[in-house]
């Protein structure tokens, strides 16, 4: 299978690879066999190409269901992921936009994990500062929502 | 710059991240702090399950915000010292998670930290619980996971039943359902609120009764019945289904088993525990997706009613088994064969390991097995030269009898060690006899290991060896130890610069 990046770069890669995409499963299922390369304007070769690396370690992994995420938890993943995901925030959020438009339900459940995992245990302050967010918030409203919701604070 | 997924352009995205700190009450309170975006993602994720937060319940005050002033003047009658001023969100709505007898304890704990002066403890107490859930359904929210375990005194009021049927949406996305010991007091109650579950839910996945009696008056009995089987029937997709029969031990169902035909196509997991043999399980043979089973305590015919099934994963529970049993077993395993992944058969009986049939069987039938669960089976050669085919195993808990011992047995615990798979990530090794050999057990393994349990660490030579396993294979990242509360503080101290080591019911994987 053919795709091409946002870029114009061409990567060839196995079917089963693919599939493991299922927007591009869809696609090949709709189109057949064909020498036309599928376009992803949304993601850039080296997302591209970090995307192909999860895809073709996970290629034999049972396909996971849309519906199977009762049990969430953000500390189980394996050491072959948690390496793959040591890469700068920028990459981790491209990664996470590439696997929702290109529909990889494992590879946004990890990279989404990976980013919850950054922010366990921080406090508000700590977070803007890893994410670099703006607390937009006026000191009423903030004062309010601290209130109405220190129960939690009890650890 | 921020990622525009934390921005909002987003949201589900955001959702999906947070998603992961469920029930991390912490976190996600300093989420709802960062911004007025990540507020918003953030408070319907934090008040979900409000009531598993195991410390002070005083969010439960914020609840009756949302009140009249009829009835917050009431609330302050009584004794009632919260804030019940209006608050930014209707916290009501965003409850997924309804389990009646937290709801219970957790407003009998908020009654201790905000009452003053009353003398009429017990009734308030009920009063509230009715409140709540009268809040939570007008509110609109939508349930995932309604646990019904009515106590002896709680009685829902007539305006609970009122208001469920003028607000059908509360069960409208309900996937999981419980329903407790039925008590004669509220059997009415129950059936009342079944029938309404009946008629307006079809997603239920996953269906658990506990406690089952039959000397209910008749009628009351039957009507229960007909409910239970109407919310059975009227699923799309069933998928786990469970039945605990309770003191009774019961042998007749009454055509609850027999309703899951309707769900033959979808059930994929039976749980089967303290049940006497029926007919009706035969209706098991027709599920076809069916890959999880677990029996436990049961008689055992309901084993002979599941051999014609090739599950994944099987789990075996029993105080003894009769011979003819493990016979029976034995044909399970090897009709399961190369399907069977997990397995766990415990049991205090060792008369079921006795000539070595089923380590045979599993050795022969069963490679591809990824998780082990057996307890009370002698360590032996047998033992340890299964555990060396099994190839594919990850996760092993052994429970073993010391029928052997001195050098003999160190012999066979470094044969043992030497022999465990490269794919096995987790042993649980706590049997206290076997743990005087840890540090032997460490010294000889090279199995990639992640999580090790055991029983304790008192001598300084299974530290040792636990520090020199920890240098050489840099894999470990858990220790569970089941003496954690007696660990010595030097050796804890020491061990940790290499490990985290946990109580191990923190870490215990089950089958």
């Amino acid at each position: 299978v053919k795709l091409t990046s946002s870029e114009g770069t061409e990567f060839i890669i196995d079917r089963k690879v693919a599939e493991k995409s299922v927007l591009l499963k869809n696609m090949l299922e709709d189109v057949g066999e064909s020498d036309m390369a599928i376009p992803l304007p949304n993601v850039t070769g080296p997302i591209l190409n970090k995307v192909i690396d999860y895809c073709t370690h996970h290629r034999d992994d049972p396909f996971v269901s849309q519906e199977d995420d009762s049990k969430k938890v953000s500390d189980d993943i394996d050491d072959w992921d948690a390496e793959f995901c040591k890469v700068d925030q920028g990459t981790l959020f491209e990664l996470i936009l590439s696997a929702n438009y290109l529909d990889i339900k494992p590879l946004l459940d990890l990279t989404c994990k990976t980013v919850a995992n950054m922010i366990k245990g921080k406090t508000p302050d700590e977070i803007r500062k890893t994410f670099n967010i703006t607390n937009d918030f006026t000191p009423e409203e903030e004062e309010h929502v601290r209130k109405e919701n220190e129960w939690c604070e009890e650890r | 710059m921020a990622s525009k997924i934390l921005m909002g352009n987003m949201p589900e995205l955001m959702e999906d991240i947070l998603n992961n700190l469920n029930n991390e009450f912490y976190s996600l309170y300093s989420c709802a702090l960062v911004s007025r975006h990540w507020c918003k993602i953030s408070i319907p994720i934090l008040w979900r399950d409000p009531f598993s937060f195991e410390k002070k319940p005083l969010f439960i005050s914020n609840y009756f915000s949302s009140l009249g002033e009829d009835e917050k003047f009431v609330l302050r009658k009584c004794g009632i010292n919260a804030d019940l001023s209006k608050k930014l969100f209707d916290y009501a709505r965003f409850l997924k998670v309804l389990d009646l007898s937290r709801l219970e304890s957790k407003v009998n704990k908020w009654l201790d930290l905000e009452l003053v002066n009353s003398n009429y403890y017990i009734s308030l107490m009920y009063h509230i619980i009715n409140i709540l859930i009268k809040l939570f359904i007008e509110s609109g929210a939508t349930l995932r996971k309604l646990d019904l375990h009515f106590s002896e005194f709680l009685e829902f009021s007539p305006e609970i039943f009122y208001s469920l049927g003028e607000n059908k949406k509360i069960f409208s996305q309900l996937q999981d359902l419980s329903l407790g010991i039925i008590l004669d007091s509220s059997i009415e109650s129950v059936t009342t609120l079944l029938k309404i579950l009946a008629k307006n839910t079809t997603k239920i996945r996953s269906l658990k009764f506990d406690g089952f009696y039959s000397d209910y008056e008749p009628q009351l009995f039957h009507a229960l019945l007909y409910a239970l089987i109407c919310i059975i029937k009227s699923q799309e997709q069933l998928r786990q289904f469970s039945l605990i029969g309770g003191e009774d031990f019961p042998s007749e169902f009454y055509g609850i088993i027999s309703a899951l035909e309707s769900q033959q196509n979808s059930l994929q997991e039976v749980i089967i525990e303290n049940c006497g043999y029926s007919e009706e399980f035969e209706i098991l043979n027709n599920c076809k997706k069916l890959e999880i089973l677990r029996i436990r305590y049961c008689s055992d015919e309901i084993l002979l009613k599941i051999l014609n099934h090739q599950v994944n994963t099987l789990e075996i529970v029993d105080y003894m088994f009769e011979e003819t049993t493990i016979s029976t077993i034995k044909q399970i395993l090897e009709k399961c064969g190369t399907s069977l992944q997990r397995l766990m058969i415990d049991s205090i009986d060792d008369e079921i390991w006795e000539e070595s049939l089923l380590l045979d069987s599993l050795k022969s039938f069963c490679p591809n097995i990824t998780y082990l669960y057996i307890s009370n089976v002698e360590f032996s050669t047998q033992l340890v030269e299964l555990i060396g085919k099994l190839q594919k195993l990850q996760f092993l808990t052994l429970v073993c009898n010391d029928f052997i011992s001195g050098e003999e047995l160190k012999t066979l615990v470094i044969q043992f060690a030497e022999i465990l798979p490269l794919t096995l990530q987790y042993l649980d090794f706590r049997d206290d006899w076997l743990n005087s050999f840890i540090d032997i057990l460490l010294n000889h393994c090279s199995a990639p290991l992640k999580k090790l349990l055991i029983d304790h660490l008192v001598k300084k030579k299974y530290a040792k060896a636990l520090i020199e396993f920890c240098t050489r294979n840099k894999t470990l990242n858990y220790v569970g130890v089941d003496r954690y509360l007696k660990l010595n503080k030097k050796i804890r101290k020491e061990v940790k610069k290499y490990v985290t080591l946990v109580p191990y019911e923190h870490i215990v994987v089950n089958c």
